[in-house]
């Protein structure tokens, strides 16, 4: 089930100017695996663990879910980015434990009753 | 206060030493962390939500020992992830120890007994195991998310001690502590043994789940003003007496975003360890093109105003203590009579 609120399943449409740059800073922020679009056709799917966009030639950087060396893609080079993979951090929250918690103590008592 | 005298001495030297050769900015503790893996999932901790092949990876000791020689700090901090998860730890310890770095390893204890059995570490002044406990019984099973957790660590710290080892607590206060409880714990911890404790306010990662719950600036202030009030005589801190009274309200301090540098499988983390805005390849680049202007209280950053986190600000109590008379005057009041 796709946690509310997370970008799981997303898959922007292809952008330019800062709407790329907000869709590499979602990325870049995002707990999962995403697909990579290059302007070719290609396609690379891992872990995007850095961008700068401020240098001479833009970038951002990942680990694919195939293995290797982190892989530098300019933005000039990207069509769109699609977020594919899990998101690890859906659903991890200290309320979401607590309330877990809780409800586990609340169902043994009633048990034992 | 509890630090040695020999990490003290090693510490000031390399402060004073780094002020005449006119660096403004200099790393005091590493922060390595040579994997993500954790065998705890503690609902307030961001650093283990990624995908299993990232956290299947981790940094080669070689990738290590070279970024501690490039980083040049005479501190290495090892936390995660769970270090002692990490399958060559034992070598790497003894690596950085026989550079005569002072080593904190931070493990959650879990296995600890375990790698104790199995001999891979050896006591030595430049090495403590840095043992999460985030409170007493209660309050750290609720942290870490799994009950029975802190009578683990109580008995790996026990064995530790037992062999000679250098234990430290590490603990990270959240909003909602209760003071007299923190300071029963303080107890607790004395009477396990520990050489000195280490406390932190919480921070509000971007990343983390559980923001709301972090502690802001000035209930910082004041739950730490009410758990040091008049502290036990017996109470040890491994930590910089001026950290602690910035803490309570009692001093003021700017953030040394750089004193405590990570290290990962990303490359060095910008611009600390609680902020993660990207990554430098080096630790020249890092400190070369990382635009500090941007953080800190000062900087009007948001991310920034509430922080009051260890990394950023023990370095600066340190930096206080040894780059100015009244500083230094004051640590030693502090560390002769035990009053914050």
């Amino acid at each position: 089930m796709i946690e509310p609120g997370t970008l799981e399943g997303w898959a922007p449409s292809a952008a330019s100017g800062d709407e790329f740059q907000h869709v590499v800073d979602l990325a870049f922020d995002y707990r999962g695996d995403v697909t990579v679009e290059l302007s070719d056709g290609a396609e690379r799917t891992g872990y995007v663990f850095n961008r700068d966009a401020e240098g001479t030639e833009p970038f951002l950087e990942m680990f694919e879910t195939v293995g290797g060396p982190p892989e530098r893609i300019r933005y000039a080079d990207v069509r769109t980015i699609r977020f594919t993979g899990k998101d690890t951090a859906a659903g991890k929250s200290y309320a979401a434990w607590l309330e877990r918690k809780t409800r586990a103590e609340a169902d043994s008592a009633a048990a034992d009753a | 206060m509890s630090v040695p005298l020999s990490q003290m001495w090693t510490v000031a030297t390399y402060v004073l030493g780094q002020r005449l050769r006119g660096r403004r900015r200099y790393p005091l503790v590493l922060m390595l962390e040579p994997l993500f893996r954790c065998n705890l999932a503690c609902a307030g901790c961001g650093k283990i939500q990624y995908p299993a092949h990232i956290l299947k990876k981790h940094l080669t000791v070689e990738q290590c020992l070279a970024a501690v020689e490039e980083c040049g700090a005479p501190m290495i901090s090892i936390p995660g992830g769970e270090p002692l998860m990490y399958p060559e730890i034992g070598r790497l310890v003894q690596e950085l120890v026989d550079r005569k770095k002072y080593v904190y390893l931070c493990t959650n204890a879990l296995l600890l007994r375990e790698k104790l059995a199995e001999a891979i570490f050896t006591p030595s002044k430049y090495l403590s195991f840095s043992i999460h406990m985030d409170g007493l019984r209660k309050e750290h099973d609720d942290a870490v998310c799994r009950d029975g957790v802190y009578d683990d660590a109580a008995d790996a710290i026990r064995d530790s001690l037992s062999r000679g080892f250098r234990v430290t607590s590490n603990t990270t206060l959240f909003d909602g502590a209760n003071p007299l409880r923190v300071r029963e714990f303080f107890d607790a911890m004395m009477d396990l043994g520990v050489e000195g404790m280490m406390l932190s306010p919480g921070y509000s990662y971007s990343k983390a789940p559980d923001q709301e719950h972090f502690l802001r600036r000035q209930r910082t202030r004041e739950l730490f003003a009410s758990i040091l009030d008049s502290p036990k005589k017996r109470w040890r801190f491994n930590q910089s007496p001026l950290f602690l009274q910035f803490l309570m309200g009692k001093r003021d301090f700017e953030c040394t975003p750089w004193g405590n540098p990570t290290y990962n499988m990303f490359g060095w983390q910008r611009p600390c360890y609680l902020l993660q805005e990207g990554y430098a390849r080096t630790f020249a680049e890092l400190m070369e093109t990382t635009r500090w202007e941007r953080y800190g209280r000062k900087s009007g950053n948001e991310k920034c105003q509430d922080c009051m986190v260890h990394c950023g600000y023990e370095p600066s109590a340190v930096q206080a203590t040894f780059t100015s008379l009244v500083g230094f005057r004051d640590t030693v009041i502090a560390t002769v009579s035990g009053r914050l």
